[in-house]
């Protein structure tokens, strides 16, 4: 297990690599099963609150704000494919063991039109590092069909798995501020 | 001190591979628990949940799980990276501050994701025990067989308990194993880590539970057989299993002192005992006479959420109060390999 260890010049220990893997076996939610089936059809779906109407993409099954259940058959709504940049972060990939990427990549959190919520973590696709700002309004670039495997991808329900490639500019002007602006994370 | 009472419980059924997420698995749970509670969401002033992020694989899996609170508009909260249990002695610290005068606690775990006994590894220090992969069932063995030379006991005396929480068990809706099985037909089993076979240690389960607490007066509204907190006290020992004694759990021993479990008759008392021998050690170490009716819900070895199981011991030890009128019970938590660290609660009903 030390088998990547370092020593001092006098031969003293002084740094010892430990790698430790850990496997889990993730099993897709109930709930999350439909958005991912929807996902592979090209659907961006959620539910509303029977309550107080929020649309929420991914579904959670309940409403955490109201705390009262919502299922497929009575709450289920289609949402857009395109929405608003609301917040962003450019990362700079450091090559630990695992790593695949190697250049700076943005990810953001993308208002959906229809949605109540941010869904955050969205690759950024086909813009500038230094192009990006709040407002810029974009379209989900999917997965080819035959790529889309049908789960959630996700097993807490966050994101889009791989029937999503990330979001691109849609050409449209940049969104009124009033439009996003109780949504900046 | 302020008085304190647990006023409601409920718990999901301990089962492994559940098909939800934590947040969804507690939804319901928090929600009875409220209901039972006879409360508002918005009488309570402070929750405090307890869960560890390694068994689901995710970083920061707890600030999810308050989703299921309905926390909106914001609550004041806190988390444990411990079990429930712990959580609970937070919000009873809490009441005692007076400016707020109920509390939530919620606790929950999913352990079937991963091998539970690679993930539990990591929790042993890195430098001495983690690379030998001390496992949960090696450290528990080494215990076992102390406590079986130090107190002239066999392995029968572990099935005995084994054969006893099982049959308990089949009285309880929320236990992942239960049944009729001999003491003989146990120790015909092969041992898995000796002296301990597979049925000495508990099922993988995933699971939830929440309890509301209640300060004062106001505890006997909510709730018409509220069980009061008469002690409370948690301690531990030292982390290297090395430097201690093995037969026994000098932490749990301090902490009922504490609690002052010797101050009254004990009617009832659900250990969180993960191990068969666990058990005999704790009640050696909690200074139970041998007529204390111990774990009739079954206990851990029925059904073992991690970081929920400790929680439903002081759950259950409520029930008893709350629902079959004993006067008197005793709620265990335990953390960490050999029972290392050890949170006692006393309980009392009013009559």
């Amino acid at each position: 297990m030390a088998d990547r260890a370092t020593e001092t010049e006098d031969g003293r220990l002084k740094f010892m690599q430990q790698m430790i893997s850990l496997d889990y076996a993730i099993r897709v939610p109930v709930v999350s099963r439909e958005f991912g089936r929807r996902l592979k059809d090209g659907e961006i779906s959620g539910h509303e609150c029977p309550q107080c109407g929020l649309v929420y993409v991914p579904p959670r099954g309940f409403c955490p704000i109201c705390v009262v259940e919502t299922t497929w058959e009575q709450d289920a709504v289609t949402v857009s494919d395109t929405g608003t940049l609301t917040s962003w972060t450019v990362l700079t990939p450091i090559q630990y063991h695992g790593q695949q990427e190697r250049d700076d990549y943005a990810l953001a959190s993308i208002l959906l039109d229809g949605a109540d919520g941010t869904i955050g973590q969205q690759r950024l696709l086909d813009i500038p590092l230094d192009e990006i700002r709040m407002g810029v309004r974009v379209e989900a670039v999917w997965a080819d069909p035959s790529e889309r495997s049908g789960e959630s991808g996700d097993p807490r329900g966050y994101g889009f798995g791989d029937a999503i490639r990330g979001f691109r500019p849609s050409g449209e002007p940049d969104a009124d501020r009033e439009t996003y602006e109780k949504h900046t994370l | 001190m302020r008085d304190v009472a647990i006023v409601s419980f409920a718990q999901a059924p301990a089962q492994s591979r559940v098909e939800t997420t934590e947040t969804q698995m507690l939804y319901p749970v928090v929600n009875e628990a409220i209901a039972r509670s006879g409360l508002e969401r918005r009488d309570i002033g402070f929750t405090c949940s307890g869960s560890a992020d390694y068994l689901q694989g995710a970083p920061f899996a707890f600030v999810g799980n308050l989703e299921a609170t309905g926390a909106w508009p914001p609550i004041s909260e806190s988390h444990v990276e411990m079990d429930g249990a712990w959580a609970l002695y937070e919000a009873w610290v809490r009441l005692q501050h007076g400016d707020v005068d109920a509390a939530l606690v919620f606790s929950s775990g999913i352990s079937s994701k991963a091998n539970l006994r690679e993930v539990l590894c990591l929790q042993s220090d890195p430098y001495y025990l983690m690379p030998l992969w001390a496992d949960p069932w090696s450290l528990a063995a080494l215990q076992a067989r102390a406590f079986l030379d130090a107190n002239g006991h066999d392995e029968r005396s572990l099935a005995e308990v084994v054969a006893r929480s099982r049959r308990l068990a089949s009285g309880n809706p929320n236990a992942q194993v239960s049944g009729e099985v001999s003491v003989d037909d146990l120790l015909a089993e092969p041992h898995v880590v000796s002296p301990l076979r597979a049925s000495d240690a508990p099922p993988v389960s995933d699971g939830a539970a929440a309890i509301v607490l209640v300060a004062g007066e106001a505890a006997r509204e909510a709730c018409e057989h509220p069980a009061w907190i008469r002690g409370i006290d948690h301690r531990a020992d030292p982390h290297y299993p090395g430097v201690r004694d093995l037969s026994t759990s000098a932490s749990a021993r301090q902490a009922a002192e504490a609690a002052g479990v010797a101050g009254g008759p004990v009617e009832v008392a659900e250990l969180h005992a993960s191990f068969s021998h666990e058990e005999l050690i704790l009640r050696d170490a909690l200074g139970l006479d041998d007529d204390v009716e111990v774990n009739p819900s079954g206990g851990p070895l029925c059904g073992n959420p991690m970081m929920v199981s400790g929680l439903v011991r002081l759950g259950e030890a409520f029930r008893q109060i709350n629902e079959h009128g004993k006067q008197r019970t005793v709620g265990h938590a335990a953390s960490g390999p050999c029972l290392q660290q050890n949170l006692v609660c006393v309980l009392e009903g009013d009559a």
